[in-house]
C-alpha cells in the first residue's frame, strides 16, 4: 500500500462575489497515505468545508488533479464534468464516508435504520448495524429518532453509520463544531480509536487546535482567503 | 430596521410565498363572487317574475280555450275591466318581455298607464306595448308552441261581474315550482360555500407555512422586547392591507366571470323554472367584507381561537373522523330534506379530511414497518411526513377531486341519458306544426288515406292544451295535456320510470294515462293511482299506468289517448310527427298544404331539433363545469406550491442521499416516487369519497332540487384521467424540486434543535 489515498494538485478554486471572484485557495497540493489521519486548520471561511467537498466530488475545483483511491480526476481540461459525477457518486456510495457537523440522519428513520441505510448504500451487511451502534456506545437508542437523542449521541450514530459503510476514506467536516467541550472530546476519542482499529484514513476539518494536534499531519489554511482575486 | 420591516422582511426574501398568498385570496375572491353573483342574480329573478304575476287575476274560458281579441271585446262590452298580456320569449337572448297593453289599462286606476301594484320595476324593462310582443311572437320559429294570450282582471273584477262562459282564475305564469327555485338556489349557495371553502383552505395551507418559517424571527423579535400582542397586531394589518388589496380585483374579476357564464346560466334557469333572468346590480360592500373575514379567519384562527391548534393532532382524531363519517354519511341516506343532505355532505367531507391526512400517514409507517429495503422504508417515512405536513393542500386536492369526479359524473350521466331520451322523443323524422285555425282532424285523414305512409311509415297526432289534475278530492293542479292519436310506435319504445305490463296499449284504448316525474313527484303518484282529470269541463277518471322521464321542463305533464279528448276541447297547439317511409317529403308537405290551404308551413327535421336542445343543455352545465375546472386548477397550483415548499425545507437531506453517493438522476428518481407516491394516494382516497358525493348528487339532490331523478353510472376512464392529473401534479413537483437540488442545499435551520416535526 505505497500509494497514497488521496493525492491533490495544485488545486485552485474561486466564488463569485458580485462581479468579481475570490479565491478560496490555489495550487493547493496535498497527500495522505493510507491509515494516515490529516487535519485541515483553519479559522471560519478559511475554506476547509470547501476542500473536503473537493475531496468527495460534491464540488468541483476550477483547476488542478485529484487521485482519490487509484480514480484520477484531473480538472485542467475542460469537459468530461457528467462522466466524472458518476465515478465520484461511486466513489461516495462505498467508499468516502462523509460526515458533517450536525444533520447527517434522516429525520423520520430510526438511529439504526439511518445506519442501515448508510450500510445498504454501501452494500455492506446490515446485520453488522447494531453492532456499530454498541461499539458507540448508543445499541439501546436504536429504536430512537434523532430528535429524541441527544446532539452528541446524534454524531455517534453519524459515526456509526460512516463505520458501518466500512470505507477506505473518512472526510469528517467539524463533527464535534456544536457539541460542548466535554462530549466533544468523547465523540472524538471514539473516532480516532475506531480510526485506529480499522485503519481508515482520515481527513478532519477543525479549528481547534488541540483536536488538529491527534492527527499525523496538519495542513493550515489559514491563509487560504488572503490569496486574493484570482487573475 | 423599523418593526414592520421586520415583520415584513420575509416576504422580501420570499416573494414567490406572497404572491402565492395574494393570487390564492385573487382567485378565492373571483370564483366564490362570481359564484355568489349568479345566485343573487337567479334570486332575484325568481322572487321578481314571482312578484308581477303575484296576486293577480286572469279571466279565463269555461272551455278551457285559448283567449283570442273577440273574447277582450266581449269582455270589455259587459263592461269588465281586462287587459291583454302577452308573454313572449326573447329569441336569442335571454328572458321574456311581457306585452301590455297602456290604453286598456288605463281602466286600471292609477295614472300614468300605472296598473295593480305599479311598484314593480324590473330591471331590464321587460316591460313592452304589446304591438312590440305581438311583432315578436309572430317571428318566433313556429315549432315553439304560440304564446298565449292571457287576459288579466283589474283589480274590483269580482266574480259575480263576469258574463257567462267566462270565469275569474288566479294568474300563474308557469307550474308551481316553488319549493324547487329555492332548491335550486339552495344548490348555488352550496357550490359557493363549497368552493369558498376550498379556497380558504389553500390559503390557510399557504399562509400557515410562512408563519412556521417565520416562527424563529418572530421569538427573536420577542427576544429583542416586543411584545407577541404587537408581533399578532401586526400580522393582522399585513393580512388586512394584503387581503383588501387583492379583494377588489378579485371581485371585479368576479363579476366578470358571472357575466361569462351569465347566458348559459339565464338559459339554464329559464329552462328548469320558466323565470327569466334580470340582471342584478353587482354588490360590493358586503362580500369585500365577508371574503376579508373568510381571509382573516382562515389564517388566523389559531392565533383568533386560542387552542383552536390542540385540535389537530389529538390522538382522539381517528375517532372524531370515524364519527363524522357515520353521521353524516347516514343523515345523507334519511334527511328530508335538502338542506340536511347539504349539511350531511359537510360532515363527510369534514370527516374525510379529518381521516385522509392520518391515514396515508398510517398507511405509509405501516409499510416503512413492513419493507425490509432501508431505501424504501426512508421512502414510506418521508411520504408519513409529507402526508401531515401537506395536511390541508392534500385535503383540498382530495375534496376538489371528488367534486370534479361526482360533477362529471353526474353531468355525463345526465348527458347520456338526455341523449337517449332525446333519441326517443325525436323518433319521427317531421314535425310539422298545425297552421294557426286550421283543422288536425282533415289532415290526420289526409294521412290515415295516404297508402305508402301507411304501409311504409308511420305518423302521429299531438293534441296539446291545458288541463288540471286531482288525487281523491285535493285542490286540482294544472297540468300540460298532450293527447295522442293514433297512439304509434314512435312513442312505444320510450324507457319509462315505472309502468304496468303494457302501458301502450291500455293508453291506447283509453284505459290508463301516462304522467311524468315531475308530476308523479309533487302529486306523490304511482303506478296503479288513480286520478281526476278534468279536461274542458268534463271528468275523467283514470288510472296511471306508466311515469316516465322528462328532464328540463318543470310542469306536469299527463298523456292521454286522443280519443277521450271532449268536443268542446280546444288545443292550444297541435302538431303531427311522421317518418315517411317511402312517401317523400316533398309529396308530404304538398298533401298538407293541399289539406290546410296554406303556401309554406313549418316543418322541422329531428336533427334540427336536436341540435337546440343539445344547444340549451349544454349551456345548463356550463356554470358547474367552469367552477369545477377552476377549482381544480386552484387546488393543483396550491400543492404545486406547498409541496415546493415542503420539499425546499428537507433539501438538505436529499442531498444527503447525494453526498452517501446516490447519482443526482437517482435522487430525483426518489424524489420523483416521494411526490408522485403522495399525489397518487391522494387521488385514490378521493375516489369513494367522489363516487359517495355522485351518489348523492344523483340520488339525493337531484330529485329534491330539480324533481327528477338520474341513473348512477360511474365513469372509470375518467377516474383513470383524475389518478392521471394527479401523478402530473407530482412530477410537476419532483420536476420543480429538482430544479432546487442543483442550487445546492444549506443546513436545515433547526437541524441542531430538531423539533419533531421532521418526522
Ligand atoms: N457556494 C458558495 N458561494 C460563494 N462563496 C462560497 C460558497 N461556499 C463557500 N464560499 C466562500 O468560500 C469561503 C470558504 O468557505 P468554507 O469552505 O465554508 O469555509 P470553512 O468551512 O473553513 O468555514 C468563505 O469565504 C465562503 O464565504
Ligand atoms: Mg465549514
Amino acid at each position: 500500500m505505497n500509494q497514497p489515498v488521496l493525492e491533490a494538485r495544485d488545486l485552485s478554486k474561486t466564488f463569485a462575489s458580485g462581479a468579481e471572484r475570490i479565491a478560496v485557495f490555489s495550487g493547493l497540493s496535498v497527500s495522505l497515505a493510507a491509515g494516515q489521519s490529516l487535519a485541515l486548520m483553519g479559522r471560519s471561511g478559511s475554506g476547509k468545508s470547501t476542500l473536503l467537498n473537493l475531496f468527495c466530488g460534491l464540488e468541483r475545483p476550477d483547476n488542478g488533479v485529484i487521485t482519490l483511491l487509484g480514480e484520477r480526476f484531473d480538472y485542467r481540461e475542460a469537459g468530461a464534468a457528467g462522466q466524472q459525477e458518476k465515478r465520484w457518486a461511486r466513489l461516495r456510495r462505498r467508499q468516502i464516508g462523509v460526515m458533517f457537523q450536525e444533520a447527517n440522519l434522516m429525520p423520520a428513520l430510526s438511529l439504526l435504520d439511518n445506519v442501515r441505510l448508510r450500510a445498504r448504500l454501501a452494500e455492506q451487511p446490515l446485520e453488522q448495524c447494531q453492532t456499530w451502534l454498541e461499539r458507540l456506545g448508543i445499541g439501546e437508542l436504536a429504536e430512537r429518532y434523532p430528535d429524541q437523542v441527544s446532539g452528541g449521541q446524534r454524531q455517534r450514530a453519524a459515526l456509526a453509520m460512516v463505520f458501518a459503510m466500512n470505507p477506505d476514506l473518512i472526510l469528517a467536516d467539524e463533527p464535534t463544531g456544536s457539541l460542548d467541550r466535554r462530549t466533544a472530546e468523547e465523540v472524538t476519542a471514539e473516532l480516532f480509536r475506531l480510526q485506529a482499529e480499522t485503519g481508515v484514513a482520515l481527513v478532519l476539518a477543525t479549528h481547534d487546535p488541540e483536536l488538529a494536534e491527534q492527527c499525523q499531519v496538519t495542513l493550515d489554511l489559514a491563509h487560504g482567503n488572503q490569496a486574493g482575486p484570482a487573475p | 430596521m423599523t418593526l414592520f420591516a421586520a415583520v415584513f422582511s420575509h416576504y422580501r426574501r420570499h416573494p414567490l410565498q406572497l404572491a402565492a398568498l395574494a393570487l390564492m385570496i385573487l382567485v378565492a375572491t373571483t370564483l366564490w363572487s362570481g359564484v355568489r353573483q349568479l345566485t343573487e342574480q337567479a334570486r332575484t329573478s325568481l322572487s321578481q317574475s314571482e312578484q308581477v304575476i303575484a296576486g293577480r287575476e286572469q279571466v279565463v274560458r269555461v272551455d278551457g280555450a285559448a283567449l283570442t281579441v273577440s273574447d277582450f271585446v266581449t269582455l270589455r262590452r259587459a263592461g269588465l275591466c281586462v287587459m291583454p298580456w302577452l308573454e313572449v320569449p326573447r329569441q336569442g337572448d335571454v328572458g321574456l318581455v311581457i306585452g301590455v297593453d297602456p290604453l286598456a289599462a288605463a281602466c286600471f286606476g292609477g295614472a300614468g298607464g300605472a296598473f295593480g301594484n305599479s311598484q314593480i320595476r324590473l330591471e331590464g324593462e321587460p316591460f313592452v306595448d304589446i304591438s312590440e310582443a305581438a311583432r315578436m311572437a309572430r317571428e318566433l320559429p313556429a315549432a315553439e308552441p304560440p304564446p298565449s294570450l292571457a287576459l288579466i282582471a283589474a283589480g274590483e273584477v269580482t266574480a259575480d261581474a263576469v258574463p257567462a262562459g267566462y270565469r275569474l282564475a288566479d294568474f300563474s305564469r308557469g307550474p308551481d315550482t316553488g319549493e324547487l327555485g329555492e332548491s335550486f338556489l339552495l344548490n348555488l349557495d352550496a357550490l359557493g360555500i363549497l368552493v369558498l371553502l376550498i379556497t380558504a383552505l389553500l390559503l390557510r395551507s399557504v399562509y400557515r407555512l410562512g408563519i412556521v418559517q417565520r416562527r424563529d424571527s418572530f421569538a427573536l423579535l420577542h427576544r429583542f422586547g416586543v411584545p407577541p400582542a404587537q408581533i399578532d397586531r401586526w400580522l393582522v394589518v399585513e393580512l388586512l392591507v394584503l387581503s383588501a388589496l387583492c379583494i377588489l380585483p378579485g371581485l371585479w374579476l368576479g363579476s366578470w366571470l358571472a357575466g361569462l357564464l351569465g347566458q348559459g346560466f339565464g338559459r339554464s334557469l329559464e329552462g328548469l323554472f320558466d323565470a327569466p333572468l334580470y340582471a342584478a346590480p353587482g354588490q360590493w360592500l358586503a362580500p369585500a367584507f365577508t371574503m376579508m373575514a373568510v381571509v382573516l379567519v382562515a389564517c388566523l384562527a389559531d392565533f383568533l381561537v386560542p387552542g383552536a391548534h390542540r385540535l389537530a393532532g389529538s390522538r382522539g382524531k381517528g375517532k372524531l373522523a370515524g364519527g363524522f363519517l357515520v353521521t353524516g354519511l347516514v343523515l345523507a341516506l334519511l334527511s328530508p330534506s335538502l338542506v340536511w343532505v347539504f349539511v350531511a355532505v359537510a360532515i363527510v367531507f369534514a370527516g374525510a379530511g379529518l381521516l385522509t391526512p392520518a391515514l396515508i400517514n398510517r398507511l405509509a409507517d405501516r409499510a416503512a414497518d413492513a419493507s425490509a429495503d432501508p431505501l424504501s422504508r426512508w421512502r414510506y417515512r418521508e411520504l408519513a411526513v409529507m402526508a401531515r405536513q401537506l395536511a390541508l393542500p392534500v385535503v383540498a386536492l382530495q375534496f376538489t377531486l371528488a367534486m370534479v369526479l361526482a360533477i362529471q359524473a353526474l353531468v355525463t350521466t345526465f348527458e347520456d341519458t338526455f341523449d337517449r331520451w332525446l333519441g326517443q322523443r325525436l323518433e319521427a323524422e317531421l314535425y310539422v306544426a298545425v297552421p294557426e285555425g286550421r283543422s288536425g282532424e282533415a289532415a290526420a285523414r289526409w294521412l290515415t288515406s295516404q297508402p305508402e305512409l301507411q304501409t311504409s311509415g308511420v305518423w302521429h297526432r299531438v293534441i296539446r292544451g291545458r288541463g288540471s289534475v286531482s288525487v281523491s278530492g285535493s285542490a286540482p293542479t294544472p297540468v300540460d295535456l298532450f293527447a295522442l292519436s293514433p297512439v304509434s310506435s314512435l312513442v312505444t319504445s320510450w324507457d319509462l320510470l315505472d309502468a304496468e305490463d303494457d302501458p301502450w296499449a291500455t293508453l291506447t284504448r283509453g284505459e290508463g294515462v301516462l304522467v311524468n316525474e315531475q308530476l308523479a313527484r309533487r302529486l306523490e303518484l304511482g303506478v296503479g293511482d288513480r286520478i281526476a282529470l278534468e279536461v274542458a269541463g268534463q271528468q275523467l277518471n283514470l288510472p296511471i299506468s306508466g311515469v316516465y322521464a322528462d328532464y328540463g321542463r318543470p310542469a306536469g305533464e299527463i298523456l292521454i289517448s286522443g280519443a277521450l279528448l271532449p268536443e268542446q276541447f280546444r288545443p292550444d297547439f297541435e302538431s303531427f310527427s311522421i317518418t315517411p317511409g317511402t312517401l317523400t317529403r316533398a309529396e308530404l308537405i304538398r298533401g298538407l298544404e293541399a289539406v290546410w290551404q296554406v303556401s309554406g308551413m313549418t316543418v322541422r327535421d329531428n336533427e334540427e331539433i336536436r341540435a337546440l336542445a343539445t344547444g340549451v343543455f349544454d349551456q345548463t352545465f356550463l356554470l358547474t363545469r367552469a367552477m369545477t375546472v377552476l377549482t381544480l386548477t386552484l387546488a393543483a397550483l396550491a400543492l404545486l406550491v406547498m409541496g415546493w415548499v415542503f420539499f425546499t425545507g428537507r433539501n438538505w437531506y436529499f442531498r444527503l442521499l447525494a453526498t452517501w453517493g446516490l447519482s443526482r438522476r437517482e435522487v430525483a428518481a426518489q424524489l420523483t416516487r416521494l411526490s408522485v407516491g403522495l399525489t397518487g394516494s391522494v387521488a385514490l382516497l378521493a375516489l369513494p369519497l367522489g363516487i359517495w358525493l355522485t351518489w348523492v348528487l344523483v340520488h339525493r339532490i337531484n330529485p329534491l332540487a330539480f324533481g327528477w331523478s338520474l341513473p348512477m353510472a360511474v365513469y372509470p376512464g375518467f377516474w383513470v384521467e383524475l389518478i392521471g392529473l394527479s401523478l402530473l401534479i407530482g412530477l410537476g413537483i419532483a420536476l420543480l424540486m429538482g430544479r432546487q437540488l442543483r442550487a445546492g442545499a444549506a443546513l436545515p435551520v433547526s437541524a441542531s434543535s430538531l423539533t419533531g416535526g421532521e418526522r
